[in-house]
């Protein structure tokens, strides 16, 4: 169980030499996007990997706040910030992207705009959990809820703005070779994310875990002197 | 980013020339060469044909390497952003471990008082 | 039945005590005139016509949420220097009771404003004036929209409240977290502006959001505002 990260940081190295082969020899340029297209390969599943973990941390502060589960705070916690820098990565290559296909690092468009207003939801919640001190714990974790519901409002409004971002079908209408490119990419970005989660879940665990301690000491060496 | 701009250039500059060369040919080849044996035409293309080709040939390699310079950017950032945060847990980690030897060694002390 | 009649009875309350020193109206209402004026100084060179049919919706929804805000802490502040949330919720009244009757003081001041705000801005961008052509339509939109934010605004307002209280952070929480009820509310309004014929389409979309948010709310406010369930991890002391 200890080692458990580190397992899945193997496999993850394991199957990450396929993503640059398959996305980069075996993969056909797609016809508008040219070569830009490549960046699809990482921005997609990493936009995926953010999503995912937002709900994932709306899910473990809902079990947070029914059961006043530590473990649970924590898992939300590391995911949040997890999730914070998938976020960040997609919307840093999202330009990039942008800026070689559209000539246009943002463009303004509704999934851009709703990407960007999910991470800062993320980030809103991990400045609540860093500055809000322990009385804000329910506050942050009200908080990641209402962004895991909101996740599924912010994809339905792309489809009520009808806009130039390649629409949400396009990894179901990908050609056969282009989507045997993805499934490397997302798995080795999932498991190097889900083994981070869980080194930082340890982490904040045990900083809670110790904080607890030397109070406890204090109050020990306290009790001695009295 | 030069030495990549060549590099690329050189590695699809034979195959657009090459593709230039097939779809130009059949326009090209003159009608009376069976007529004229003696006279043996540059069979090909023609001059025009040619600098299309190399403005082609050039406009998509300037294409090229600059859509290889975005993803070398974008992969750059993504994997760069995992790297500091990978920085900043180890960092994290080694504060959290001194921070527990440091109770290990309050309580024994505690312990021999 | 119970839970309307509590709900009922401490919006009255409130509302009477808002009818007598009319703290949260006035303080509501001048700072909607100081926002209208603040965009008459930004905004006057904008070019007339489309332009402002474009902006219009922004500049309303922003001002919601401005003045929302601005309320919701207000409200709750109140609450605070007199501790009587603490005395409320330690009363035999259903915790939804407070939820629902806090988020209705909200919305009634937040109409009040609107009803500054709607005003103004027609005065300074006329393309707004041709909303008395539907206001039905208008009405509703102005109503559900501000509902959609308040929903979410009293449950963190009154979380704050209750907690060691850093008023700044209300902020950071409201504005990520309503950001899709203003996106439907620009939209909506939007098509208000452009004549669109499916209005209607729009609004009833805001409901369904204002429903699900009230959901939310109404599920999240107990466990957020007091805390609710045991202890997973009991601890070996």
């Amino acid at each position: 169980m200890r080692a458990l990260p580190y397992a899945l940081f193997i496999a993850a190295a394991a199957i990450f030499p396929m993503a640059p082969v398959r996305v980069f020899l075996e993969t056909p340029n797609e016809r508008t996007m040219g070569t830009a297209f490549k960046i699809f390969f990482f921005h997609v599943p990493m936009a995926w990997i953010f999503m995912l973990l937002a709900v994932v941390c709306g899910v473990a502060a809902g079990i947070e706040l029914r059961r006043r589960s530590r473990r649970a705070a924590a898992v939300a916690r590391a995911s949040a910030e997890v999730s914070f820098l998938c976020g960040a990565g997609v919307l840093l290559t999202g330009p990039i992207w942008g800026n070689a296909t559209w000539g246009e690092p943002w463009t303004g468009d509704a999934r851009q705009m709703t990407t960007a207003l999910l991470w800062l939801v993320v980030a809103s919640y991990l400045l609540v959990r860093q500055y809000g001190g322990p009385s804000s714990r329910r506050l942050a974790a009200g908080l990641a809820i209402f962004g895991a519901v909101d996740v599924p409002i912010i994809y339905y409004a792309v489809k009520i703005w009808k806009t130039l971002h390649p629409t949400t079908d396009v990894v179901t209408t990908l050609p056969p070779s282009m989507r045997a490119a993805l499934w490397p990419a997302l798995c080795a970005l999932l498991l190097v994310s889900l083994g981070l989660v869980i080194v930082r879940t340890r982490q904040v665990a045990l900083e809670a875990d110790l904080d607890e301690a030397w109070v406890e000491l204090d109050r020990q060496a306290q009790g001695v002197t009295a | 980013m030069t030495g990549m701009h060549s590099i690329i250039a050189g590695l699809v500059g034979p195959w657009i020339l090459a593709a230039g060369l097939v779809t130009a040919e059949p326009a090209a080849a003159p009608a009376g060469a069976a007529a004229q044996p003696e006279y043996a035409p540059v069979v090909g293309v023609s001059r025009e044909d040619k600098e299309k080709a190399a403005m082609l040939e050039e406009a998509v390699a300037h294409k090229v390497a600059r859509d290889y310079e975005h993803i070398v950017w974008a992969y750059g950032v993504l994997w760069g952003l995992f790297a500091l945060y990978g920085v900043y847990l180890w960092r994290r980690g080694a504060r959290l471990r001194a921070d527990v030897d440091e109770l290990r060694k309050a309580i024994d002390a505690r312990g021999k008082a | 039945m119970r839970l309307w009649r509590q709900t009922w009875l401490l919006t009255r309350s409130d509302l009477r005590q808002e009818l007598r020193d009319r703290e949260l109206v006035l303080v509501a209402g001048l700072f909607s005139l100081l926002l209208v004026a603040m965009f008459a100084i930004s905004f006057t060179a904008l070019p007339a016509g489309n332009n402002h049919r474009v902006v219009l919706p922004g500049l309303l929804w922003m001002s919601v949420a401005f003045v929302g805000v601005l309320t919701l802490t207000r409200i709750f502040d109140r609450e605070r220097e007199a501790d009587t949330l603490r005395a409320l919720l330690a009363a035999p009244v259903d915790r939804l009771a407070i939820y629902l009757s806090k988020a209705a003081v909200t919305l009634i001041i937040l109409l009040t404003s609107c009803a500054l705000l709607v005003p103004g801005l027609a005065l300074l961008f006329p393309e707004l004036r041709m909303i008395v052509e539907q206001p039905a339509a208008a009405g509703l939109m102005l109503v559900l929209g501000s509902l959609g934010f308040t929903a979410v605004g009293a449950v963190f307002a009154a979380g704050l409240a209750t907690g060691s209280g850093k008023n700044v952070l209300i902020s950071v929480i409201l504005y990520p977290l309503t950001t899709p009820v203003l996106m439907f509310d620009i939209v909506a309004t939007r098509a208000l502006l452009e004549r669109h014929p499916d209005v209607w389409g729009y609004v009833g979309r805001l409901a369904a959001l204002d429903a699900i948010l009230l959901a939310v709310g109404a599920l999240l406010f107990e466990s957020i505002v007091v805390g609710v369930g045991r202890t997973a991890e009991r601890r070996a002391s």
